[in-house]
């Protein structure tokens, strides 16, 4: 009998309907988000055409252009593969180098933003926490605006967002430490550190002058995919490589720490060092994100919540479902932020909070008792 | 009053201590809650830590897990300090089923057990025969193998603790501290508990130290009993030493009558001034 259960215990992991169902759903809106969002647009093209430049053999045959299309000119030049892309068709230099990099951002940012919040959520233990709520989102969002005031140049926005915020999440942490952290200090700390900084940020709002700079500013304040390219897909690859891994193996650790600390204590866990390890973790992941696409709302609030009432509360299965889950949303999310309005782009950060609001009333009216943690 | 242990038993009790507690004062803050010369928990032996609120059951407990750092004194478990081994050595020797039960409604019992293995796997580490082995063996002697893949959230109180006692046993640890495992259980799992631990303490030569709050179940299940009042030892030896009139008086405020026949039994009159 108990080699029975062991058996099933053993198996269960790899066949998972649940899961495999947000796999398959996640992947197919993915895809069909993808397929929209690279055909329509100021430059239309029939789906054949599209495909037609998906599948290129100008650029699938020759490594020199794609190295240039995903590198770009300088680091392909940099490393003597540059080939010079104006021999590529119309369409296929509008699929490659506009409209694909942003699905494949949108794609790392869904994946990160769901993973991080879904790691917060273990750490504070606390199924509405995002990955903003250690102050990431305040501090990020004051270092952009610094950026921006003073003029210090749009390419340093990335930087000076993932420094903002890892350097709020640091004071935090500081702030919550008393011979150890717990939980609740942690938020709380959260809540003092990023009220002082929205403050902040307020503020120094007022030292903008020109319209195109508020413009910038706002955008990056709600986060938007607008512009972004392959250096930015280059830019969040590397933390998820190694977020996602390391994440992965964790995740019986988050599930101790679930629960509680005490248990967690009792079962040997060094609960402050993992603690700890696991917000940096979930910190790169933010901080990837945010460097790429702005303060994207939402996302690693809704995902993770979403994923847990279908998988359940063990941490494998729940990151996995995110990592297929929060792609989906951001992809589509961004198809309605970029063609849903015609002419004018808004911001994603503006969709997803659009989707994420109905989400919680629905969940409100629906569940009867919130004991799912 | 008698701090010392009594010297009616076979052994030297400090002998055979599986936990040891000297000069041990424990707080927090400013406040000392505990403050005893000598606590002995005897290695192979089910005791239980008996006392009114506030005594400094739990406190003690937390100073034997040293989940609290004594301000005087030393824990020994096994001869060396408890604070002297990294959280993963403890955990792997010293069990404790704390009293705050609260977990991830969606957990089935078995990934729940699947946990008490914390201690004894690596960072990296999949489950192996022995875990697995310890996983199957816990389950069974808590008895809930029939409640392996149900979640937390759909068991009654009594089944949770059970699979939370199952937990505590995949430790596979030599001792085992358990903080009230018994409060707000009915009647038959009560005895389930009981009954789980005796026999763990039986068949596999287990150390039980027990916070109980029922004297009498106290007085039934243990073989030593440690009377605490108002942080220092009043009382340790075997229970019909130890519960008496004058104890239940002295400690519990309540006039009693307390007879071992064939049982232990205690009746509570009315509560002293």
């Amino acid at each position: 009998m108990s080699r029975q259960s062991r058996t099933r215990t053993g198996l269960r992991p790899s066949f998972d309907g649940a899961l495999a169902g947000i796999a398959v759903a996640s992947t197919a809106a993915v895809v069909l988000g993808a397929l929209v969002q690279v055909r329509y647009g100021g430059y239309q093209m029939p789906l054949e055409t599209v495909w037609r430049a998906l599948f290129d053999r100008a650029v699938w045959t020759n490594p020199d252009v794609l190295a240039t299309i995903l590198l770009g000119d300088g680091h392909a030049e940099l490393l003597g593969v540059y080939h010079d892309t104006a021999v590529l068709s119309d369409a296929t230099a509008v699929v490659w180098t506009q409209r694909l990099p942003r699905v494949v951002v949108a794609v790392f940012v869904g994946a990160n933003l769901a993973v991080a919040g879904a790691i917060f959520q273990a750490i504070t233990r606390n199924e509405l926490a995002s990955p903003y709520i250690l102050g990431v989102s305040s501090g990020a969002g004051f270092a952009v605006v610094i950026t921006i005031v003073f003029s210090l140049g749009t390419s340093l926005l990335p930087v000076a967002a993932a420094l903002g915020g890892t350097g709020a999440f640091l004071l935090v942490y500081a702030v919550a430490w008393r011979g150890g952290t717990t939980p609740v200090r942690l938020v709380l700390a959260g809540v003092v550190v990023g009220t002082v900084f929205n403050s902040l940020q307020t503020g120094v709002f007022y030292f903008i002058d020109s319209n195109g700079a508020m413009r910038t500013a706002v955008s990056w304040l709600a986060g938007t995919l607008t512009g972004v390219g392959w250096t930015d897909v280059e830019l969040i690859v590397v933390p998820t490589l190694l977020v996602v891994p390391v994440a992965l193996t964790a995740a019986r650790h988050l599930d101790v720490l679930l629960l509680g600390e005490r248990r967690a204590r009792a079962l040997g866990m060094r609960v402050e060092t993992i603690r700890f390890g696991l917000s940096v973790l979930a910190i790169l992941a933010t901080a990837a994100a945010v460097s790429v696409a702005g303060l994207v709302g939402f996302v690693g609030l809704v995902v993770p919540h979403a994923v847990r009432t279908v998988v359940g509360s063990d941490y494998r299965r729940l990151l996995v479902g995110c990592l297929f889950a929060g792609p989906a949303l951001v992809v589509v999310a961004d198809v309605i932020a970029r063609l849903g309005l015609g002419g004018v782009q808004v911001p994603v950060g503006v969709v997803t909070g659009l989707v994420g609001g109905p989400y919680f009333l629905l969940l409100l009216r629906r569940t009867e008792s919130f004991n799912e943690f | 009053m008698p701090q010392r242990p009594h010297t009616d038993t076979d052994e030297d009790p400090v002998e055979s201590a599986a936990v040891l507690g000297t000069d041990l004062e424990l707080g927090y803050g400013d406040t000392t809650v505990v403050d005893c010369a000598d606590i002995v928990v005897p290695a192979g032996e089910v005791t239980a830590l008996v006392g009114p609120n506030g005594s400094g059951k739990s406190t003690l407990l937390k100073g034997f897990s040293a989940e609290l750092a004594p301000d005087a004194g030393t824990v020994l478990l096994d001869g060396t300090a408890v604070h002297d081994r990294s959280p993963k050595q403890l955990a792997s020797e010293l069990g404790l089923l704390a009293q705050e039960n609260d977990a991830p409604g969606g957990l089935t019992v078995g990934d729940l057990v699947t946990h008490g293995r914390y201690p004894h796997r690596g960072f990296l580490d999949a489950l192996n025969d022995a875990d697995h082995a310890a996983i199957d063996r816990a389950i069974d002697l808590a008895g809930v193998e029939h409640l392996r893949d149900t979640a937390l959230s759909e068991l009654s109180g009594g089944q949770k603790q059970l699979a939370f006692v199952a937990m505590a046993l995949a430790q596979d640890t030599d001792v085992l501290l358990l903080d009230e495992p018994t409060t707000y259980l009915d009647l038959h799992h009560q005895l389930r508990v009981m009954e789980v631990v005796r026999t763990l303490n039986e068949d596999r030569d287990v150390t039980v130290c027990v916070v109980l709050h029922d004297l009498q179940q106290a007085a039934r299940f243990a073989d030593y009993l440690v009377a605490l009042d108002d942080g220092t030892v009043y009382d340790w030896g075997p229970p019909e030493d130890v519960v008496t009139e004058d104890l239940l008086a002295d400690v519990f405020g309540v006039d009693a009558a307390v007879s071992y026949d064939d049982e232990p039994r205690i009746v509570p009159r009315r509560a002293l001034d």
